[in-house]
């Protein structure tokens, strides 16, 4: 367990490091892109997320071990959730 | 254009999904579908609830914060969503949280209706989607 929490943590650090260059600079090759993640290793990036997910279960079969990221997204500002409960 | 049409429950309009399990099966889930929910530029196009993420395999993505009736950081996970019907078969982004609405799988946010045409269509007790025209 303590294995696949240090390999998601690996896969996320790639992934938040991914998406700070895209939404840096709009020049990059990640921008405007999905990137799929799996050990810790970029295997995969694509204009759509379907294409990514369908690429990492060729690859690595168990998701946990993976990380899908929209590279250009704004996962920082808070997004609000008008209330429903 | 395909057009898919739900009675409100609980007084609420409502969309149903189907999500696929990891050994194949279907998930259906009735969504109170909610323009309140997150803006266009949302990362994600839904809030399940995370059993539901795992359960269908949901590939992690980054956390991201909520605020309003949810408050805190949250995972994301890009998960496989269908809505046969009107040819819809994606990999979106959803929100995974512990709890979602009373009587309902979660919330189809607005960046996830905005992708149809939405609204009752001129049946006030029931809630529409109809399937964009191709570009």
């Amino acid at each position: 367990m303590a294995g696949a929490n240090l390999q998601s943590s690996v896969n996320l650090d790639l992934a938040r490091s991914i998406n700070r260059e895209a939404r840096q600079d709009p020049t990059s090759p990640y921008a405007g892109k999905f990137v799929g993640i799996a050990n810790g290793c970029v295997v995969v990036v694509a204009d759509t997320s379907r294409e990514v997910l369908r690429r990492l279960k060729e690859v690595e079969p168990d998701p946990k071990k993976c990380c899908c990221i929209e590279c250009s997204a704004d996962y920082e500002t808070v997004q609000e959730i008008w209330g429903v409960l | 254009m395909a057009m898919l049409q739900w009675p409100l429950r609980n007084g609420r309009p409502v969309v149903q999904v189907v999500l696929t399990l990891t050994d194949g099966q279907s998930l259906v889930r009735d969504l109170v579908a909610d323009t309140g929910a997150g803006t266009r530029d949302s990362v994600f196009d839904l809030i399940l609830d995370e059993d539901d993420c795992l359960h269908c395999g949901g590939v992690p993505a980054d956390t991201v914060r909520l605020g309003g009736a949810y408050v805190g950081s949250f995972p994301v996970y890009f998960v496989d969503v269908r809505i046969p019907e009107l040819g819809f078969d994606q990999s979106i982004a959803a929100v995974a949280v512990s709890q979602v609405p009373l009587g309902f799988g979660g919330i189809a946010c607005f960046k996830f209706l905005r992708r149809f045409n939405y609204g009752d269509m001129n049946d006030p007790d029931r809630f529409c989607l109809e399937s964009l025209a191709c570009p």
